[in-house]
This record gives C-alpha cells, sequence and structure tokens, in this order.
C-alpha cells in the first residue's frame, strides 16, 4: 500500500516538476515567485500579485492558466466596472416571455482579476462570495462556481494614482500575496532579445490534468506537519499579535493558510514533511498583506523581520 | 524629526520627551517655593524648543547659543542676590542645569541623565521642608520620575496609567528596603554644615513683653510645640510653659535685660550649669517625665515645665530655671525632659538677683506706686498683700479682652489700672509684677505658653501659638520663687480652659484670620487628625535619630551589637530579595524545553566555541551547511547529528524517541571532546 502510494506520489511529483519547468521557461528568473503561485493554485487558494505594471503580472497569470489548461477569463478592472459586469446579469427573453441568466466572466476555472484594485469597493465586494464560497447569489438564485476555482489577481501599489486599498477582509481572502520585482540583469537581457515575454504564451502545453491537479488537492493535507513544526509556527504567530509590534495580526485564517501553503510548499519540493525551510519560504508571501504595523511599516518588512527574530529551535514537543 | 547623526533607535520620543518634561515640572515645582521661580520658565521654554527641534520646526542649537544661555542663567542666579557659597547656590545652580537640560535631551541617555538628576533633586528638596506632605509629593516625584524613565526606553508608546502603574510597582518594591535602612542604617552626624537658607523668618513668643505683643500672638494658630506624657497628664491649669523671665522694665516695655543685647550674647548671659541650678533647687513633689517636640521658630528660647531637672537633646540649662537651644531651633527638635514643679527654687537668693528683682524705672506710675505702699501697710504679710491685690482684680470691674484701649504710654499702669481696667495676661501680669516691686517684693514677669490641646487621637498636647500667656513669679521667704497668675482671677477660663472660651463673648478668638480652621468646629476635628498625623510623623519619623535607634533597636533585638545587627539585617535583606524574586517571577518555572532541542542548544554552544554561531531563524539545515563548510573536519558528525535531529523534530514517527536522543548525546559528546 505505502509503495502504490510512494509510486503515485513520483507520478505527480514529476508532474509537478514539469508544470514549473513549463513556468520557468516563459518568467525567467522569478523561480521563488513562480513556485509560490504554483504553490497557492495546488493548494486551492487564491493569489494576489502585486508589483509596478510592466512587471509581467499577466504573464505569469496566463502561463499558470494554459499549464493547468483550465478554462480561463480575464476582466480589466476599472473604476467604471460594476458587480453584473463580473458576476452576470438576468436578461428578459421576449421568446420565452421569461429572465433568463447571462453568466459573467466569474463562471470560470481560473478568473484573472487585472489591476483588482482600479475598481470600486462595489465591485470589489461582488469577488467576496466568491472565493470565500466558490459561489454567486444573484436576483435571489445561488449559482455555483466550476470546481476548482482560482481568483488570480494583480494589483498596483498603492501609491499609484487611481487605485483603491483593499479591504482587510478581502486581502485575507487571499492564500499569498506576491511581487515580481525587476528581472535579473542577464534575464533582462534574454528579455530585451525578444527571446521571452508573451511570444512564447503561446507555446505552452497543458501540463496537468484536471484528475492530477484534483489529487495533488488531496495530497496537500497529508503531508506531515509535526508538534515541533506546529510550536515554530505559534511562535511565529504569537509575535505577529504582540502589541510593540503590530497593530493586527496575523488571524487564525492567515495561520491556517500558513500551514497550508508550507504543506504544498513540502509537495513541491518533492518532500512528503514539512519543514522549517517550508513555513519560511512562504511566510512573507502569507503574512505581508495580512499584517499592519505600527508607524506604518509594511507589512512585508515586518513578516522578514520577525522571521528573523524568532527562533526555530525550541518547544516542549 | 530625528537628529542626524545619532542613532535613532536610541533617540528619545515624542511621548518620551511629554514624559520627562512632566517629570521635570513635578520635581522643580515645590522647590519654586524655596530657589528662584523664574526656573521654572526656564524649563518650559527650554522642553518647548526641544519639542520645536523634534517637530522639525527650528535647528538644534549649537554650542555658541547653549554656551550664552548658561551664561545668561548664571548671571541670572547671581543677579536673584543668593549667597554665592550656600545651599541655595548649589541648588539652584542643579535646577538651572536641570531645566536646560531639555533642550539637549536628543539621546536615552540624556534622558537618563535628567531622571537621575531628578532624583537627586527630590532629596534636596528635604533639605528645605521635611514635612509629611512633603514626603508625600516626593513619594508623586519619584513615581513620575520612574514611569518618565520607563517611558524613554519605550520605542512604541505605551498609555500613561501603565506607565505610571508599573513606577508604582517597582517603588512599592523598594519600600521594605527603604523601611530596613531607615531602620538600622546608623544615623551619622553631618561630616560639615552648609550655610542653610539664611531667610527664615523667627516666629512665636520675642523677648520683650509690650502689652499688646501677646495679642498679636494670639492671632496666630500655628503650632508652637507639642508634648507627650510618659505619665498621667499633668492638670490643665498647672500647665505653666515657661520661656522667658522678664526683670527689667523701663516704663513700659517688661525685658530680660537692661539693654538691647545681640540673641548670642544674651544666651551666653543665661546658660548655666546644672550644679548651679541643683544648688539652687530644693526638689520637692514628684518628677514629670515628658518628650517635647519644638517646631521650627528660628529663636532659641524654649518653653517647658520649671524647673527641668534632667534633659536629653540639644538644649542648656538656664540661670532662671529655664532651657535654651543649643543651636536656634531651624527644624522640629525633639528634647526629653524632667521636671519637678513643686520643687522650690532660690529660697536663698544671691543679692545681686534679689535687686534685679525690685527694679522699677524712676518715676512714672505714681498712683499705682502710692497704691502699692498704701495697700503693703495695711497687710500683716506679703502673703497677705499679694491675697488683697489679687482681690482688687477679682472683685474690682476688670475685664479680660483681646481688643484692649489704647494706654497712655508714660503711666501704662496707671492709666490700665485705674481707668481703663481692660486687657489680657500682659497687663495684668506687668501691672501685678508692678504693685509688687513698689511695696518691696521681688517679683518678675514670666511668658511662655498657657495650657494647650489635648489630642485624643495622638495621645499628645498641642500647643499653639494662640496659647501664648504671662504671669508673675513673686518671691517669699523660705518658698523662693511663687508662681502667681493675676489674670486667672479675671478670666478663670482661660486658664481652666483655654482662651477660646475666655474671649467667648467678644468673640475675638483668631478674628484677625478670616479661614480659621479651628473656629469652625467639624473643621476642627480634621485639623486635630491631621496634627496627630504630623506629630506621629515629626515624632517617629523626623524624630528618629542615634539615641531613639539605639533605644528602638534594643527593645526589638534585647541586646544590641554589630554581630546581631548585621545577622537581622542580612536576614531581612535576603526576604526582601526573595519577595522580588516571587513578585517579578524569577522563581517561575520556564517550561521546560523538550530534550532534543535542549541537546541541540548545546550542539550550538559547543560550535559557536568553535566560531560558528547560530541566527535564530536559522533552520538546522542551513545552519549545518554553514558549519560543515566551516569546519569541514566535522563534516560528517554535524551532518549526522542534524540529520538525527531534524528527523526526531520534523518526522517524529518515522523513528524511535529515545533510539534518536542517544545517537545525539553520542555525536554530541563527540563533537565536543574533537579538537
Amino acid at each position: 500500500m505505502l509503495n502504490t502510494v510512494n509510486q503515485l506520489n513520483t507520478a505527480l511529483f514529476k508532474d509537478i516538476d514539469a508544470c514549473l519547468n513549463a513556468l520557468y521557461r516563459v518568467i525567467l528568473g522569478k523561480e521563488q515567485q513562480v513556485q509560490l503561485a504554483l504553490t497557492a493554485i495546488l493548494a486551492d487558494g487564491h493569489l494576489l500579485i502585486e508589483d509596478l505594471p510592466g512587471m509581467g503580472k499577466t504573464t505569469l497569470a496566463y502561463a499558470l492558466s494554459r499549464v493547468l489548461g483550465l478554462n480561463y477569463k480575464r476582466v480589466q478592472f476599472t473604476s467604471d466596472l460594476l458587480p453584473a459586469d463580473l458576476i452576470g446579469v438576468s436578461v428578459y427573453d421576449p421568446r420565452t416571455a421569461a429572465f433568463s441568466f447571462h453568466r459573467g466572466p466569474v463562471f470560470s476555472s481560473i478568473f484573472l482579476a487585472d489591476e483588482l484594485n482600479r475598481a470600486t469597493p462595489k465591485a470589489q465586494s461582488a469577488l467576496l462570495e466568491a472565493m470565500e464560497e466558490g459561489q454567486v447569489s444573484i436576483d435571489g438564485e445561488t449559482h455555483a462556481l466550476p470546481d476548482p476555482f482560482f481568483v488570480i489577481a494583480t494589483q498596483n501599489p498603492q501609491t499609484q494614482y487611481g487605485t483603491f486599498p483593499l479591504p482587510e477582509s478581502q486581502l485575507d481572502r487571499f492564500m499569498f500575496r506576491i511581487a515580481l520585482g525587476y528581472p535579473e540583469p542577464v534575464v533582462e537581457r534574454e528579455i530585451l532579445k525578444g527571446n521571452q515575454g508573451r511570444a512564447k504564451l503561446a507555446d505552452i502545453q497543458q501540463v496537468l490534468s484536471r484528475d492530477s491537479l484534483l489529487e495533488i488537492q488531496q495530497l496537500v493535507p497529508q503531508v506531515k506537519v509535526s508538534e515541533t513544526l506546529l510550536d515554530y509556527v505559534q511562535r511565529l504567530i504569537a509575535r505577529t499579535r504582540e502589541d510593540d509590534l503590530c497593530d493586527l495580526g496575523l488571524s487564525p485564517r492567515g495561520a491556517l493558510a500558513l500551514i497550508k501553503g508550507a504543506q504544498c510548499w513540502a509537495l513541491l519540493q518533492g518532500r512528503m514533511h514539512a519543514l522549517p525551510e517550508d513555513i519560511q519560504a512562504v511566510f512573507v508571501a502569507v503574512a505581508g498583506h495580512r499584517l499592519i504595523g505600527k508607524q506604518e511599516t509594511r507589512g512585508e518588512q515586518l513578516a522578514r523581520h520577525i522571521l528573523h527574530e524568532v527562533d526555530v529551535i525550541g518547544g516542549s514537543h | 524629526m530625528f537628529i542626524k547623526g545619532f542613532p535613532q533607535d536610541k533617540q528619545i520620543t515624542y511621548a518620551g520627551m511629554l514624559w520627562l518634561l512632566a517629570a521635570q515640572l513635578s520635581v522643580m515645582s515645590p522647590l519654586a517655593f524655596y530657589l528662584p521661580v523664574w526656573l521654572i520658565p526656564v524649563l518650559l521654554i527650554s522642553a518647548a524648543w526641544r519639542i520645536r527641534v523634534m517637530k522639525g520646526r527650528t535647528e538644534q542649537p549649537g554650542i555658541v547659543v547653549i554656551g550664552a544661555l548658561g551664561f545668561c542663567g548664571i548671571a541670572g542666579l547671581l543677579a536673584s542676590g543668593i549667597a554665592l557659597v550656600s545651599l541655595d547656590m548649589m541648588a539652584s545652580l542643579l535646577m538651572l542645569g536641570f531645566a536646560y537640560k531639555a533642550i539637549e535631551v536628543i539621546q536615552r541617555r540624556d534622558g537618563i541623565v535628567v531622571v537621575l538628576t531628578g532624583y537627586l533633586l527630590v532629596g534636596v528638596l528635604f533639605l528645605y521642608s521635611q514635612s509629611i506632605l512633603t514626603a508625600m509629593y516626593g513619594v508623586f516625584a519619584m513615581t513620575m520620575l520612574s514611569g518618565a524613565l520607563i517611558a524613554i526606553q519605550q520605542s512604541a508608546q505605551q498609555s500613561i496609567g501603565s506607565n505610571l502603574k508599573l513606577s508604582a510597582i517597582m517603588l512599592l518594591l523598594c519600600l521594605p528596603l527603604m523601611l530596613v535602612l531607615f531602620v538600622f542604617a546608623p544615623r551619622f552626624a553631618p561630616l560639615w554644615t552648609l550655610p542653610l537658607h539664611s531667610n527664615h523668618a523667627r516666629t512665636g513668643i520675642s523677648d520683650q513683653m509690650t502689652p499688646g505683643d501677646i495679642a498679636n500672638l494670639s492671632q496666630s494658630e500655628g503650632l508652637a510645640f507639642s508634648v507627650k506624657f510618659n505619665r498621667a497628664r499633668p492638670d490643665q491649669n498647672q500647665l505653666y510653659w515657661r520661656g522667658m523671665v522678664l526683670n527689667y522694665f523701663d516704663g513700659n516695655t517688661w525685658s530680660q535685660f537692661q539693654e538691647e543685647l545681640d540673641p548670642d550674647v544674651e544666651k551666653k548671659t543665661l546658660q548655666t550649669s546644672f550644679s548651679n541650678i541643683a544648688d539652687r533647687l530644693d526638689k520637692r513633689g514628684e518628677g514629670i517625665e515628658y518628650d517635647i517636640i519644638y517646631e521650627a521658630s528660628g529663636q532659641s528660647w524654649l518653653f517647658a515645665l520649671a524647673p527641668v531637672v534632667s534633659l536629653q537633646g540639644e538644649a542648656l540649662y538656664g540661670r532662671n530655671f529655664n532651657i535654651i537651644a543649643k543651636h536656634d531651633v531651624r527644624e522640629p527638635m525633639m528634647l526629653k525632659l524632667i521636671s519637678y514643679p513643686d520643687s522650690r527654687r532660690d529660697v536663698a537668693l544671691a543679692d545681686m538677683l534679689h535687686q534685679q528683682a525690685l527694679q522699677l524705672p524712676p518715676d512714672g506710675n505714681a498712683a499705682s506706686r502710692e497704691l502699692a505702699v498704701r495697700l503693703f501697710k495695711t497687710s500683716s504679710s506679703p502673703q497677705d498683700f499679694i491675697d488683697s491685690i489679687l482681690n482688687r482684680y477679682r472683685q474690682d470691674a476688670f475685664y479680660y479682652t483681646l481688643r484692649p484701649p489704647l494706654l497712655d504710654p508714660q503711666h501704662s499702669i496707671d492709666d490700665f489700672l485705674l481707668n481703663s481696667k481692660k486687657g489680657f495676661c500682659a497687663h495684668y501680669a506687668g501691672s501685678f509684677v508692678f504693685l509688687m516691686r513698689a511695696a518691696g517684693i521681688p517679683a518678675r514677669v514670666v511668658i511662655g505658653y498657657q495650657g494647650g490641646e489635648w489630642n485624643n487621637n495622638g495621645e499628645f498636647l498641642a500647643v499653639h501659638h494662640y496659647d501664648a500667656h504671662a504671669w508673675a513669679e513673686v518671691l517669699l521667704k523660705n518658698r523662693g520663687w511663687v508662681r502667681i497668675d493675676p489674670t486667672s482671677m479675671v478670666a478663670p477660663q482661660r486658664v481652666e480652659q483655654n482662651l477660646q472660651a475666655a474671649v467667648q463673648e467678644e468673640g475675638s478668638f483668631l478674628e484677625a484670620k478670616i479661614f480659621s480652621m479651628t473656629r469652625n468646629q467639624w473643621l476642627n476635628g480634621v485639623r486635630k487628625q491631621l496634627d496627630s498625623v504630623q506629630y506621629r510623623w515629626r515624632r517617629y519619623v523626623l524624630g528618629y535619630d542615634t539615641r531613639q535607634q539605639a533605644a528602638f533597636l534594643k527593645r526589638l533585638l534585647g541586646e544590641v551589637s554589630v554581630g546581631h545587627i548585621a545577622i537581622v539585617v542580612g536576614t531581612l535583606f535576603t526576604v526582601i530579595i526573595l519577595i522580588w524574586g516571587i513578585v517579578l517571577g524569577l522563581f517561575r518555572k520556564q517550561p521546560r524545553e523538550a530534550i532534543e532541542h535542549r541537546l541541540y542548544r548545546r550542539f550550538c554552544q559547543i560550535l559557536q566555541k568553535k566560531g560558528i554561531k547560530r541566527l535564530p531563524s536559522q533552520t538546522p539545515q542551513q545552519f549545518c551547511r554553514i558549519a560543515t563548510a566551516q569546519l569541514p573536519a566535522f563534516n560528517q558528525d554535524i551532518t549526522k547529528f542534524t540529520e538525527t535531529y531534524s528527523t526526531l523534530c520534523y518526522q517524529p514517527d518515522r523513528v524511535s524517541y529515545q533510539q534518536q536522543i542517544d545517537i545525539m548525546k553520542r555525536l554530541l559528546s563527540k563533537i565536543r571532546k574533537q579538537r
């Protein structure tokens, strides 16, 4: 039995590696971010990518959907976007003399919300139910969304003109927030030569079947998290809640996302048990957008500081 | 705004600055009563300056500006008229620096300097005042200072209440230590004396009596002294607190000496040895033992039941059976006295003194002289003569009042005895002694206090300035000096009860005071309570000197020896430290870490000795990579140890716990031994 599981796992690990390699070819030099993005999807979580315009956010989101072979829709968020533009609308059909519901773009497996924070809070809130419950309600009717359903949102830094800050409740629904950052000089040279980027997007083939994806998602909770590791996680969480540092600490939902993210990360590394390294790898992505520091410290800085401070070793278990 | 060039995390925050300012204000405010008041605005301006700098509105002042400010400050102090070498000058300089420092508190260590100087200034405050209120205020100031000390160490702002609470707890923890030090620390006499504040006013009875003086004193409700009787309290009408003897009369004013003398010279003239007193005394009756605490009066005259036969404390015997302080009483002073009021004094009086007690001005007051001679002739004995005079006071229309009419200065006695017949103790005592002398009987005026207010709460007698009194002493054959109080003939309530009862009808008791706690009955109760607290404070706290300490320690320990005290103090210190430990949680059991973590920590310690330090954020694998790279010789063992630990921690169900622990222990001792 153990053997078959291992064999099965080995096959899945291979699939995951293939996925990653396919993505690396499109997004050069950003292994860490690509892994985090894939981790979020495999762990059944939503992903928020924050960066300046033109850093390859959309490319990453699109590449992900291609690799996973999922039905993909994209909406550019603007300040005049309405909830109906996302969810859909009931239209009167004169032939049947009845209203019929026209599904909006949110009815897709991967929903790319581009520049999410350019929309008004009203439009943003239309996504809340979809992200948490996997369904939408309109005119008193509830419509289930496809399974799996992922939201990949990109946002511009809040210092840019024409952005609305996302409320904490919505931020908390994103499992990870990642930033891409400027490419390395070598990589940039490749991009400038034109060997890179959107041109290659069309070449991407589906690597992971829908079944494999669901199997991996079921495998994630089986990754072993030991008591000692939980001690470490609790030390980290406790530190975010100490009042000399943060105004807003990590919520239990955030803590769960941390563990699930670490489990999935371990899986990506080909392990069935989680290590402190896995926690550290996903901690900033999990905590960065959830923590609110005193004196306007940025959440990421705070998360890095906490990571640096808290001892990995120790615990009563 | 932070100042460039200083490490930011060591700078004082805005909240810390406000805390410091509040603490500085609370320290300086009471001292402003004694030292130049303009030092407080200096503090406020300095702090405002610093806060403007913090907000980025101005620049931090340079060395030239600071120098100029310092120069102005010192010039200001010199111009304030403080003596150059004096305590006032030293304290003022300290205050000036303290106030100016507010401009320069940039870093934490500056703040610490301010707070420590503040503690010193709280101590300086006690050089000026030692009342219980000052002590309470001192505790408040210390709490504020400690609160500021806490606040400047915080990088993020905490609530004012929580800081104050923490600082109060800290002070509370110091309380037992303070008590032990108070009780046991040796009381050294000062090694040097500083010229203390020179501007102290004199209060209390003056050494002259012009009718009118004592009436002024009667309008003061200040405390003169308080008395604790060791045994039964004598009757109220026997409480004649004898002060000065006034022998010389110039027709208007009674004084101790004919010419005006310097108080120091007077003191020297009047002081005598105990053997002199003993020679002139025929000790009779039972002794009264009592402790007196004199309030600061700025004078040397002390008041006691005469004659004092035994005294302990800083006082001398006086020639007229009175006592005199060795130094002017500038702070509360306690004496332990034994008096024998029934004794006979000067049964055989020296001629010179005899003459003194008969002195009268050559002329004036003819009618009174004539009256005295006439009455004396018709009397069978001096005692009979005295009785007939006293009868006159009782039966004639004499009236006790604190608002007497003005008397003719040339013939004041005549005017009083024959015309106005209205007056108070000074008038009665003065006229009585005049009549005695005119008839050839040696007599003298004695001034002091009579009676006092019994405080039931504190079981002590409080004598106030309004208890001031004057009476007479007459020298009778075989009986020596006999006390006679003519006032008691006119107003017996004055002696049986108090002044308030004597002038009740007139309503002149403390009439010059618009607000008097003594007059209001309810407030009087409160005042008595306060008096009682203050009395205890003076007696047991301020009065705790070497003598009292020795007595107390003897009662506490039985036998007082250095070894004994060392054992007791050592034990108390240990107990206090234990209490601190418990309160601060030093003995609270930390939840113990599991054995594998402790082994891993030991592993880290061993490697640290070999020069590789693990950061808290390094995982075992990361540390292992670093360590093996630097110590290739240990490569195998370190890798194996890390692997074992890692497996035990993160894949615990794959291995046997005890087995892995054993492996770790073995590897650990191997790594430690290996060079």
